[in-house]
């Protein structure tokens, strides 16, 4: 099914905002995914997955409040969208499907391979 | 509160890029890191760090898709430019007047310059072979400079040919005077001699004949200027011309070509050709092989131009051949003029086949048009930044509706461009209907604008924008910074604080003082030259070739009947018409000088001037070794005590008796040169020149003339009147006056019109100040002198700027253009301290006349 197509950093970034509910903004968004995956994401590539999913109709977003550090400029927050959750479910049901495939044996003998 | 912030330049650059949607949240998430990076490092760190964010949002999906120009109705926006345009423009006639008249003649001389130099750029490269066909050029010493001469040692082509297997041709060229005849026209002619490959080489095509035909040494070739002197409009090939040599012998030459009417930008000129071996016929002494001799021209033409270079590698034995046989003029080296760089070239070259342009046209022309743009340009600056104060609403409201700075920077400089292009259409209709013709008339230069030339528009289109541009973004830039509250409280005041407009019109009025004093001088100078003295007194003096002793003995019988003749003489050589060079030694060096043989009274018939010591004495025989030297000469030689110096001419030794003052033997573009006089023998007497009653010139001109014809029915009269030696020259410097006055006229008329223009607008500007000073009991006078006290620091500030500038350019200038000019004098200086404060007045008084009728309260109704 093409319908739902999620990439794998869109997908942590729907999930962030999922996490983080009303506090989505792209700085809340990047300071969670670092502390919480410890990878690096730069303002470019989040910024580009927020636009991109919003252009999906993944995500909504609506301006907020200004504040000082901000230099008076507003925040941008994000929320997820019904067609978003249902992605997202879509892709969690998927995986497990797959996992779900998995003949035991073959992951025996990963971890058998791994000890 | 004080907040960190990074760079200005990065969160520009960044708005650039990024997607107007997104820009203000996305910045305040980068300042937002930003400032907590400050928290925890330094300044540095934090701005690298942001810059490296920035680069990384420069991706596909932040940048902003190109809008180009669809939500902007751009048509309209500029057809207001031009509507608001073309109504402030007829609001002040006069000011656009004065901007579009200046720019126009301004543009109009420049295109004077423009054809001038694509004419003399385009001079003889119409050859076809023009890059492989060379001049050979000599170098050697003369009085201890090196001079580039155009004449060779007559053996070398012959020998080029031979040893180089680069070279594919040579032409030898060598001019000389013969008399032609054709039934009852008879003329002194000059004729080329030349190898048949003068024609492969150069181009010039055939109107009647071929050009084969030079092969034969009995044909002779004719312009078409000379055919159509001869023979009228037919074609003469088939007809016979009688050759009379200068040794008296003949030989009949057959017409077998015509040559087409010469390009107009040509430099290599001749009359007739004839095939080389004729020179031979023309002095049977001629020996080809003789390395004292030289040839006029010996042109070669190699068969790749780069091949030269190999050539010109390969000339030293040549050198040491010529110096052997000819050490009294060692050559130093020979170097190629290809025809393509030959007219350039020829200023630097003595005794060429071509010729270069006078100096003189080049510098003036430039410098002048160049000059009368700016002056029109600055003109057109102060006008705009003043005339700008009417304009301060239109540009307020224009602000407001959401134009931003570069918007009106962008109206302004449109504007101005097309100020300009009225300029230059109408510069190019003044320049094509009567600046080019009338320069063509004065000069004779035949310079064109052919108006389909590509290179023409070219030309005019980086014309409209240099000037556009330099014109105009200084008013465009200024007028546009003003901050829309201040305009609308009127509390703007325009040029008040600005030091920089301050310069500008400094510079106008300084820019006006030297082109005033310039043309003032430029003028006095023409005059000066026009009215310089030659050194002798050519108004009473007549004079005539002779062939030989006989005539002249029969002419000197009659013509000292004549009671109007007052003294009578002859001599070899004869002033404004040539004479020879020689070597003159003294114990310490030599010296090539000028040498006249005249007869003994020949001073006193020319009416030279002896300074000390005494000219030769009639029938006085030990005078054979004496000399008569000019001032120069004396100067040259720094000699002390000058009489009774002995000096060696080809080892004789030769007393000076006299010295003579320095007289012009050549027009006043030459130096005078270290010149000596020596006795001539009765036999070589060659010219006749005698001294008349005032006022009867042409009464003994007529009677000579007669006896001439009845003693001499078949050779041409050569005499004339010794003042009209040189009016070529004088015609020349008459039409260089008269160019030099218009110009003169021209930058005075453009500098008052500037000047006027600008008071007229500042006191236009504040009429409601001066009604209301009006009203409150101020007197004319005080008006006036109100405006007055406004330009006196100006005044003297310019004048201390433009008097030592403009001295210190026309005498570096007249310097460098003329050999003899003017003594600099304050004149030219006093004459537009005159001028400008005169035009000063002028227009203060106009306008204080206008305020003083105007009712006031139609002055305080001035929005």
């Amino acid at each position: 099914m093409k319908k739902f197509q999620l990439g794998e950093f869109e997908e942590i970034v729907m999930l962030t905002v999922g996490v983080l509910y009303k506090e989505a903004y792209g700085v809340s968004i990047k300071k969670e995914i670092e502390t919480r995956l410890s990878r690096k994401v730069s303002v470019g590539a989040l910024q580009s997955a927020l636009k991109r999913l919003e252009q999906k109709g993944y995500l909504k977003s609506a301006p907020g409040d200004t504040s000082q550090e901000r230099a008076g400029r507003p925040k941008l927050y994000f929320e997820i969208t019904a067609e978003g959750k249902n992605a997202l479910e879509y892709t969690r049901s998927t995986r497990n499907e797959l996992w779900n495939s998995i003949p035991g044996l073959a992951l025996d003998v990963k971890f058998a391979l791994s000890v | 509160m004080n907040q960190k912030l990074p760079p200005k330049l990065l969160l520009r650059f960044f708005k650039w890029f990024c997607h107007r949607d997104l820009h203000a949240y996305v910045e305040g998430d980068l300042l937002e890191l930003y400032q907590e990076k400050l928290l925890n490092s330094s300044r540095r760190t934090a701005d690298f760090k942001i810059a490296i964010d920035i680069l990384l949002l420069f991706r596909p999906s932040i940048i902003r898709p190109f809008e180009g120009f669809k939500n902007s109705n751009n048509n309209a926006m500029l057809k207001n430019y031009f509507k608001t345009s073309m109504r402030s423009m007829m609001r002040s006639p006069l000011s656009s007047f004065i901007n579009i008249f200046g720019l126009s003649v301004a543009i109009g001389i420049c295109l004077i310059v423009y054809a001038f130099i694509d004419q003399d750029i385009s001079i003889d490269q119409f050859h076809q072979n023009r890059h492989e066909v060379f001049l050979t050029t000599a170098h050697s010493y003369q009085d201890g400079e090196l001079v580039q001469y155009g004449q060779t040692p007559t053996p070398l082509a012959q020998m080029l040919k031979g040893d180089f297997p680069q070279i594919t041709e040579i032409c030898r060229v060598e001019d000389v005077n013969v008399v032609l005849k054709h039934g009852d026209k008879v003329f002194h002619e000059r004729v080329r001699f030349a190898d048949p490959s003068f024609l492969d080489m150069l181009t010039f095509p055939m109107q009647w004949g071929t050009s084969g035909t030079l092969n034969d040494p009995n044909s002779i070739i004719l312009t078409d200027e000379m055919s159509v002197k001869y023979f009228g409009d037919l074609n003469p090939v088939g007809e016979d011309l009688l050759m009379k040599f200068e040794d008296e012998s003949v030989k009949t030459f057959t017409v077998t070509g015509v040559i087409e009417p010469f390009p107009k930008a040509h430099a290599i000129h001749f009359d007739y050709l004839v095939n080389f071996e004729n020179i031979r016929k023309s002095d049977q002494a001629y020996d080809l092989a003789d390395w004292t001799r030289s040839l006029n021209a010996t042109l070669i033409r190699v068969n790749v131009p780069a091949n030269i270079e190999a050539v010109e590698r390969g000339m030293n034995k040549y050198k040491k051949l010529q110096n052997d046989a000819n050490p009294e003029r060692p050559i130093e080296s020979f170097s190629f003029v290809s025809i393509a760089d030959l007219h350039e070239a020829s200023n630097d070259i003595r005794n060429g086949i071509s010729y270069g342009t006078r100096k003189e046209g080049w510098v003036i022309l430039s410098i002048m048009a160049l000059f009368i743009l700016t002056l029109a340009c600055f003109n057109y600056i102060n006008i705009a930044i003043v005339s700008a104060s009417k304009r301060l609403k239109e540009i307020g409201v224009r602000k407001v509706i959401g134009a931003n700075r570069g918007l009106v920077i962008f109206q302004f400089l449109a504007e101005n461009i097309l100020v300009m292009s009225f300029a230059l259409l109408f510069g190019l209709f003044l320049g094509y209907s009567t600046f080019i013709p009338w320069f063509n008339g004065l000069f004779g230069r035949g310079l064109e604008l052919v108006l389909l030339d590509l290179n023409l528009w070219i030309f005019l289109l980086s014309m409209l924008l240099l000037t556009g541009l330099a014109s105009g973004i200084y008013p465009a830039f200024y007028i546009s910074k003003f901050q829309v509250i201040g305009i609308f409280r009127g509390s703007v005041q325009l040029g008040k604080k600005n030091p920089l407009t301050k310069i500008f019109l400094t510079l106008q009025l300084a820019l006006a003082f030297i082109a005033i004093s310039g043309g003032v001088w430029m003028t006095q100078n023409k005059d000066y030259q026009i009215n310089r003295s030659w050194g002798y007194q050519p108004n009473e003096v007549l004079y005539t070739d002779v062939p030989d002793q006989s005539a002249f003995d029969q002419l000197y019988a009659v013509m000292s009947q004549n009671p109007n003749v007052l003294s009578i003489s002859g001599s070899s050589q004869h002033l404004g018409h040539g004479l020879r060079d020689v070597v003159v030694d003294t114990p310490e060096r030599q010296y090539e000088v000028g040498q006249f043989a005249v007869g003994a009274n020949y001073f006193e018939t020319m009416g030279l001037q002896i300074l000390e010591g005494r000219a030769f004495q009639p029938n006085f025989e030990s005078d054979n070794r004496s000399l008569v030297v000019n001032e120069q000469f004396v100067h040259n030689l720094s000699l002390q005590n000058p009489l009774a110096e002995i000096v060696k001419i080809d080892s004789a030794r030769y007393e000076i008796i006299g010295v003579v003052k320095d007289f012009h033997n050549w027009d006043f573009d030459y130096k005078i040169e270290p010149t000596i006089f020596k006795v001539a023998g009765t036999q070589d007497f060659r010219y006749l020149s005698m001294k008349v009653r005032t006022g009867k010139q042409s009464e003994v001109y007529q009677a000579l003339r007669e006896q001439w014809i009845s003693h001499f029915p078949n050779t041409p009269f050569q005499g004339g009147y010794q003042e009209g030696v040189f009016s070529g020259y004088f015609d020349y410097m008459d039409s260089a006056a008269e160019f030099m006055r218009a110009l003169a006229f021209v930058c005075i008329l453009l500098a008052s019109l500037g000047l006027y223009g600008l008071i007229t607008l500042n006191i236009s500007g504040r009429v409601r100040e001066f009604s209301i000073r009006k009203v409150l009991g101020a007197s004319l006078k005080n008006v006036a002198m109100i405006i007055t006290k406004q330009y006196v620091l100006l005044f003297v500030l310019s004048t201390l700027l433009g008097a030592p500038a403009g001295y210190v350019l026309m005498e570096t200038l007249f310097d460098t253009v003329f050999t003899y000019h003017m003594p600099m004098n304050y004149s030219g200086l006093v004459i537009s301290v005159i001028l400008l404060v005169g035009v000063l007045l002028v227009t203060i008084y106009t306008q204080v006349r206008k305020l003083a009728k105007a009712n006031p309260v139609d002055g305080l109704k001035v929005e």
